[in-house]
């Protein structure tokens, strides 16, 4: 299996794009499906859930990553750490509106992509970090839902979590 | 109008397949909207049944929620995963008022682990729990609770206002020594959750809860009952019987203890993992060889302390089998181990990594070359206080186990130089404790802090040493230590404690805080500088070097000031602590220390010589030992030291000043006698204190002296 095979992935507003399979591979979902296409068929493979930008978006991610270590089983422990600390260039990757943040998100979610994931949930983290609930309400353009009494309510009950 | 969950699963499609799947979502698991104790969630259970017109309406409404607020898009797994970033419990709850979305997949994260490290957070946290109108179904929630922050304040009455937390996971109440068997029992009763239990400490309760862990919670895995001297072999029967997927096990300092419930974790519990019994002086041999031979996945067997034990228990293991999962054995203080039990523990645990033998007195260096045959997997050898070993045991285990990281040889008082030498060319050393081996000096230290070829002939690369324990070795100077600091980049832990030369004001500004436990005599003359008081000294030292290259100012400009060799002058009360050292100890022992330590200077200057050549062929080709600004300072210290000796042979001197604070063999002879038992006492413990601090935290900092 030569490094530089290329494989073709079709999004969902149906556009081939052509990539080299070490950095698809960083999706496990197409890993997988790669795998169990036996990998020499050079079909296309459907990713249904992603469009266009945002697979160039993540496959951008990806080319950039391609060497890192490949994730393990065990690297749930990893996830969990609460550090919300972003390396330069993924800081800078993640500087697009919220609209292709979210895809971003959910595209890693979907093709299976956890340090992307990570990346992504620890940039609206930081988005969320110090804000008032009314600050993060405006941040994301969220409806305070709440009748004033649940409000106060929650507040009360919730009144010892300082840092 | 809020359409919380049930939009997500319209907008978000084939995402929200994924949602029972992932791990987060495990928090909140088996039923969500349980929580609401609100009516909002009768939306979501009306869904099913509404006409598709009613859907499709929703969908758009929706689909417009998402246009204007993008992160609607996100199902709530991966909301939850976004707010398990956020460490501080203030974000959370900031997240929990943005809107009844945000509320439910953050409320299971904030009250994971609520806050009970303080008074007003325990008060606010128990008024929740026990709201009859809580907006959310909190106590269900709550999975960890840890009061140990409080420790002796927390009373029964504290601890049963959470007692409907059943679903409780860790419940970690370490010291909370005022808890009963009242309190324990009602938290633990119709807890079928609870998975880890540490009541370190808490010396009233007995078997009442540990039979209440026995009938209420089968998933135990981990259990630290610490010094709960009152509970016995009946109630930690059942619990092996009735647990049989612990894993973890700390019965330390339970007395009561005996091979009946220890048989019984060994035949009934096939999972342990790790289990310490540090103290249980009434284990015998067979319930030893039973954990061994039965618990297959057995890592980490501590049995400090368990005086009756005897070769016996490892002889007693089948002949042929090995123990392949052992990695960690302690066998501290018990002392009626010897050789030949060392011998059969090598062969049937080949793989050990850590193996603590400290104050088995009998070992000798036939144990030591049975310990050898463990060859690169020895990481970690502990034999302190084994004080038959000598250089040629070292001499072994340095040849055949190059991989060791730690060593500590305290107390070992045959050992010279050589031993240190040997240890020196250790690849891997990160830390090692010589604390009182006396006979070493400089030469070892110098050894120590020479640059290493990791590969033959390859390039010098800085020693990786990390802790160097040094407290006691009182013929240690500032020479070896300086050289020690400046080639010894990771260097972060240098205990100096009881050594003269380093118990100077002006370096003892350096020192970090003696321990909390320990005594005012124990602070006086605790000397361990770490982190960056290690950086500060080096600098210290290089610099006054540099400033007084021939000479010391305090010397000639400060009277009563200490001076480099680390004397007092008469007219100085430096602190109580070495009243005695100044008044004391004149004998010929001060004398001779006085003469050992400076020594001939030619004969000092060709040991430096020797030492390099002796222990690094490649040196021969580059003989400056030293690098560069160290070399310098070697020079500068050499010719300080020179003239400190001339100085000091030429004036009287304070008496005994140099003999060691008062640590020396001699007894001080115009010392009020009070004086004397009040020290010997304050080693002891220090000792002691080292030994124990060491079985608690065996990567951590060990040595406090």
């Amino acid at each position: 299996m030569s490094s530089s095979q290329m494989v073709t992935l079709t999004t969902s507003d149906n556009v081939d794009i052509q990539v080299e399979r070490a950095v698809a591979e960083r999706s496990i979902l197409i890993k997988n499906l790669l795998e169990d296409l036996g990998g020499e068929s050079g079909e296309a493979i459907p990713i249904p859930n992603v469009n266009e930008s945002v697979m160039k978006k993540v496959l951008e991610w990806c080319e950039q990553h391609k060497k890192d270590p490949p994730a393990t089983a065990d690297d749930d422990s990893d996830s969990r750490k609460k550090s919300t600390d972003i390396d330069d260039w993924d800081q800078k990757f993640m500087q697009v509106d919220q609209e292709m943040l979210f895809e971003i998100i959910l595209a890693a979610n979907y093709l299976d992509i956890k340090a992307l994931l990570d990346v992504g949930c620890k940039t609206v983290a930081n988005m969320i970090k110090g804000k008032s609930p009314d600050e993060i309400r405006k941040t994301f353009n969220i409806q305070n839902d709440f009748t004033p009494e649940e409000e106060d309510q929650i507040r009360r009950e919730n009144e010892w979590a300082e840092e | 109008m809020a359409r919380p969950r049930r939009g997500h699963r319209l907008s978000v499609g084939s995402n929200s397949s994924s949602t029972s799947t992932s791990p987060e979502r495990g928090i909140i698991d088996d039923d969500n909207d349980s929580f609401m104790m609100q009516q909002n969630d009768s939306q979501s259970s009306l869904a099913p049944s509404v006409p598709d017109e009613a859907a499709d309406s929703a969908a758009r409404e929706i689909e417009e929620r998402c246009r204007v607020s993008p992160v609607c898009r996100l199902p709530a797994e991966l909301m939850i995963a976004i707010f398990s970033k956020l460490s501080s419990p203030t974000d959370l709850r900031s997240c929990m008022l943005v809107s009844r979305d945000w509320a439910r997949n953050s409320v299971g994260l904030l009250w994971h682990r609520p806050q009970t490290n303080n008074w007003p957070a325990i008060h606010n946290v128990a008024n929740a729990i026990r709201r009859k109108q809580r907006y959310f179904d909190y106590p269900g929630l709550v999975k960890r609770l840890n009061m140990s922050s409080l420790g002796n304040q927390i009373s029964d009455g504290t601890l049963l206002q959470f007692s409907d937390c059943k679903r409780v996971e860790r419940l970690t109440l370490t010291n909370c020594n005022k808890l009963s068997d009242l309190s324990l029992t009602q938290m633990i009763t119709g807890n079928r959750f609870l998975l880890a239990l540490d009541v370190t400490g808490l010396e009233s309760i007995t078997d009442k809860t540990m039979l209440a862990v026995a009938d209420n919670c089968p998933r135990l895995q981990g259990l630290n009952v610490t010094n709960c001297k009152k509970v016995s072999d009946d109630s930690l029967e059942a619990v092996a019987k009735n647990c049989r997927h612990v894993k973890r096990l700390k019965f330390n300092g339970c007395t009561q203890l005996t091979d009946k419930s220890i048989l019984t974790f060994a035949t009934t519990c096939p999972h342990i993992l790790e289990i310490d019994l540090h103290d249980c002086r009434l284990l015998e041999d067979e319930s030893v060889t039973a954990l061994l031979s039965l618990g297959r996945h057995l890592r980490e067997l501590r049995l400090a302390h368990c005086t009756r034990i005897t070769d016996a228990a490892f002889l007693n293991l089948p002949q042929d089998t090995t123990y392949e999962a052992l990695r960690i054995l302690d066998l501290t203080d018990c002392g009626e181990l010897q050789d030949a039990g060392v011998q059969k523990i090598v062969a049937a645990a080949p793989r050990l990594r850590n193996l603590v033998l400290a104050k088995c007195r009998q070992l000798t260096d036939r144990a030591v070359f049975a310990i050898t045959r463990l060859g690169k997997n020895l990481h970690y050898i502990h034999l302190g206080h084994c004080s038959r070993i000598t250089d040629a045991g070292v001499s072994a285990l340095v040849k055949l186990c190059n991989r060791i990281r730690y060593i500590d040889l305290a107390c070992c008082s045959n050992l010279t130089d050589s031993s240190v030498q040997q240890l020196a060319t250790l690849p891997k050393l990160k830390r090692i404790g010589l604390v009182k081996c006396a006979q070493i000096t400089d030469r070892s230290i110098l050894a120590l802090a020479k640059l290493k070829s990791p590969g033959h002939g390859g390039p010098l690369s800085p020693s990786c040493l990390e802790r160097v324990h040094l407290s006691y070795c009182t013929q240690l100077t500032l020479n070896g230590i300086i050289a020690l600091l400046n080639n010894c980049p990771r260097l972060t832990h240098l205990s100096l404690t009881g050594v003269q030369a380093f118990l100077r004001e002006d370096l003892i500004v350096f020192c970090r805080e003696a321990p909390q436990e320990f005594n005012d005599h124990q602070r006086e003359v605790f000397c361990v500088f770490s982190g960056s008081g290690v950086n500060r000294l080096r600098t210290y030292l290089n610099e006054e070097t540099r400033a007084h290259p021939f000479g010391h100012p305090h010397q000639q400009q400060l009277p009563g000031a200490f001076n480099v060799d680390g004397t007092v002058d008469a007219d100085m009360d430096p602190d109580p602590s070495q009243q005695d050292v100044d008044g004391g100890d004149a004998g010929p022992a001060g004398q001779t220390a006085l003469y050992d330590d400076g020594g001939n200077d030619a004969d000092d200057e060709a040991g430096l010589m020797d030492v390099g050549a002796v222990l690094d062929p490649a040196s021969a080709s580059a003989p400056a030992t030293f690098g560069g600004h160290a070399a310098a300072a070697m020079q500068f210290l050499q010719h300080l030291a020179n003239q400190q000796q001339s100085q000091s042979q030429s004036q009287p001197h304070p008496a005994g000043d140099v003999a060691g604070m008062g640590f020396h063999a001699h007894p001080p002879m115009t010392q009020p006698s009070q004086q004397q038992p009040e020290q010997q006492p304050g080693l002891q413990q220090m000792t002691d204190s080292f030994d124990a601090t060491f079985i608690d935290a065996m990567d951590e900092d060990m040595d406090h002296v």
